[in-house]
């Protein structure tokens, strides 16, 4: 048995066990993989996945599945009603003595946004109700990624998405704000909230960590830098990551006893920009003219939050 | 009928190469067919995509099973097994392949059915384009050349209409259209014999049975079982540690999203290269720039 750091400070603390093979149809460099990846690096073996149809689809194709738990495919807005129905199974057979402590799975839902702020948002809130014991891992890649880059209430002001085509009546792209998961479930007072960033393992893995330690409903919001979709080299998933976080676009922070802390507060933010401008979903901000009223909003809408959470 | 199936990786332009000759015939007034077949795969997986040309109307639909010509746009692909690039080629059919090595060379190699027509696209599109992925316009270019069909006028339109509706225009438009012309001057046209039409046999319609929900929704028992299907064909690029720079930081292990880069007994990474993707992630993020990016086919070649 590997001695687990309960407190990890570098990246050789991680668990030295991979809880995801190789193998998988996702795309090369993808973000959300290096999520989950790091993810399960802390939960270990025992975990069922209940995972909504999405990009993590290609996760486990039949005959093969890269995991060691439990993996139960559902549809897109339905993977917290059949985690509720895991939960429950399990729940009866530790009741009648079946099934031991450590043989208990810790259950996972894994989502993308379209799923967890759209099609499921409605079981999720009923289940966030009933204060079911579970974790929920989000992958924002911030639109319909799986099916070709549509838009989902989870894409930003400002990106070209296939639904949102920058045209001259409509030069932002999309034209409507992120949707804030993290208020929404932070409304319903769960026993934990964590924003995450594939670029951040020490951070993740601590906040795994502490949420296993936990009970109840626990979101984590994995921002999930997308070579193809936001038209990137792979190479560059960690780059783009980091300036999320570096820029104060994706702020690190989590809720937990009714507080919000920011776990990572950008010493200086770094303009929106620089995170813009290297994607092809924000192109048509610089060219073929300079939109700066588009970049300044963003801009603005980075500095506002920043305002208000300090 | 022309028959000309296009073989190359997610993120190549393997599509819209066979967008480029299907427009370029159409503008040459020929009747014309584009279209791509790909599943869930993503970058880097193997694609494959069609274009038929006529004068008559084409009333065949479908995949090409035996084609006229085929366009091999990453070499790699013909040592995959689920690819197969090859199948359905006889001695008849044109091969081309986007390759640094002599037509001998590959014939043998990867026994090829007939002496393939090569051409070192990566390096042109490398030339061109400063990007030696993006190899649309070279392959429909020498598509186009090949078949001794189309002029070289309704080349450089097509791929302005094709690239243009992609958003590409002014001097990345130009250098693909340079990039088109150096390859159409560099091939010759090759005799494609016009084959006999096989007619089509009816099929059996399949009646469908009521089956076990369990036939429906299959249980998988073997656990972390997805390593045996290798990824590493996926690869473009090759990282390769240099470990006499490499200070053991483990940077390349922890950011590696598909988990490849494992700890030796020594504390040493080291790279799965059977399921290793290609992304590069590892040679980006490395602190001491101890890992290499290599062309996968060419390793003498160093991309840019």
């Amino acid at each position: 048995m590997i001695e687990i750091p309960t407190h990890h400070k570098k990246v050789t603390d991680l668990h030295p066990e991979e809880g995801i093979a190789p193998g998988s149809a996702l795309c090369a460099g993808c973000g959300g993989l290096e999520g989950i990846r790091l993810a399960l690096k802390e939960l270990g073996d025992n975990v069922h996945i209940s995972n909504a149809a999405g990009c993590f689809t290609l996760l486990s194709i039949y005959p093969f599945t890269p995991f060691k738990g439990s993996w139960l495919y559902t549809t897109m807005a339905a993977p917290v009603p059949a985690a509720q129905g895991v939960r429950d199974a399990l729940d009866i057979k530790r009741s009648q003595g079946k099934l031991a402590e450590e043989d208990d799975f810790q259950v996972m839902v894994v989502a993308g946004d379209g799923s967890s702020a759209d099609m499921g948002l409605s079981p999720t809130s009923a289940a966030i109700h009933r204060n079911l014991d579970f974790i929920y891992f989000c992958y924002d890649n911030e639109a319909y990624g799986n099916t070709g880059f549509q838009l989902s209430g989870s894409s930003p002001y400002g990106s070209r998405t296939q639904t949102t085509p920058v045209t001259q009546a409509h030069p932002a792209g999309a034209e409507r704000p992120k949707k804030d998961l993290f208020q929404i479930w932070k409304s319903q007072n769960p026993s934990y909230i964590a924003t995450v960033s594939p670029r951040e393992p020490i951070d993740l893995s601590n906040k795994f960590a502490k949420a296993k330690t936990l009970k109840g409903p626990r979101l984590f919001i994995c921002l999930s830098p997308c070579p193809t979709g936001w038209g990137f080299d792979p190479k560059d998933t960690h780059t783009i990551a980091k300036l999320a976080v570096d820029t104060g676009i994706f702020p690190l922070k989590e809720y937990v006893d009714g507080q919000v802390v920011h776990t990572r507060v950008p010493r200086k933010r770094i303009p929106v920009e620089k995170y813009l401008e290297h994607q092809k979903r924000f192109r048509h901000l610089f060219e073929p003219t300079r939109q700066n009223d588009l970049i300044q909003k963003i801009q603005e809408d980075v500095d506002r939050y920043w305002e208000h959470s300090s | 009928m022309l028959r000309i199936r296009l073989h190359g990786r997610g993120g190549q332009g393997i599509k819209t190469a066979s967008q480029i000759l299907g427009t370029a015939a159409f503008l040459s007034g020929y009747q014309a067919q584009d279209f791509p077949l790909y599943g869930a795969e993503r970058r880097g997986a193997p694609i494959i995509a069609f274009s038929r040309i006529n004068s008559d109307p084409i009333l065949e639909r479908g995949p090409i099973l035996l084609p006229d010509l085929l366009l091999i746009a990453d070499e790699t692909l013909l040592e995959d097994a689920q690819a197969a690039p090859l199948c359905g080629s006889d001695s008849e059919t044109v091969v081309f392949v986007n390759s640094a090595k002599t037509p001998e060379n590959l014939k043998e190699k990867f026994s090829l059915p007939s002496l393939p027509v090569t051409c070192k696209l990566t390096e042109l599109c490398l030339k061109h384009l400063k990007n030696g992925m993006l190899r649309s316009t070279a392959l429909a270019a020498a598509g186009v050349r090949l078949t001794g069909l189309i002029p070289f006028e309704n080349l450089m339109e097509s791929v302005e209409i094709e690239l243009e509706a992609m958003g590409i225009t002014g001097q990345p438009l130009k250098n693909n259209l340079e990039l088109a012309q150096e390859i159409f001057e560099k091939l010759n046209p090759r005799t494609i014999k016009d084959r006999e039409e096989r007619p089509l046999s009816p099929t059996k319609l399949m009646i469908m049975e009521q089956r076990d929900v369990k036939d429906a929704a299959p249980f998988i028992t073997a656990t972390g079982n997805m390593a045996q299907r290798k990824t590493g064909n996926w690869r473009i690029h090759r990282p390769e540690i240099d470990y006499g720079e490499c200070n053991h930081c483990m940077i390349c292990y922890a950011r590696c999203p598909e988990g490849v880069i494992t700890m030796d007994t020594e504390g040493k990474p080291v790279i799965d290269y059977d399921h290793c993707k290609g992304c590069m992630i590892c040679a980006q993020e490395c602190p001491k720039h101890s890992i290499k990016t290599l062309w996968e086919m060419d390793h003498e070649l160093e991309p840019q």
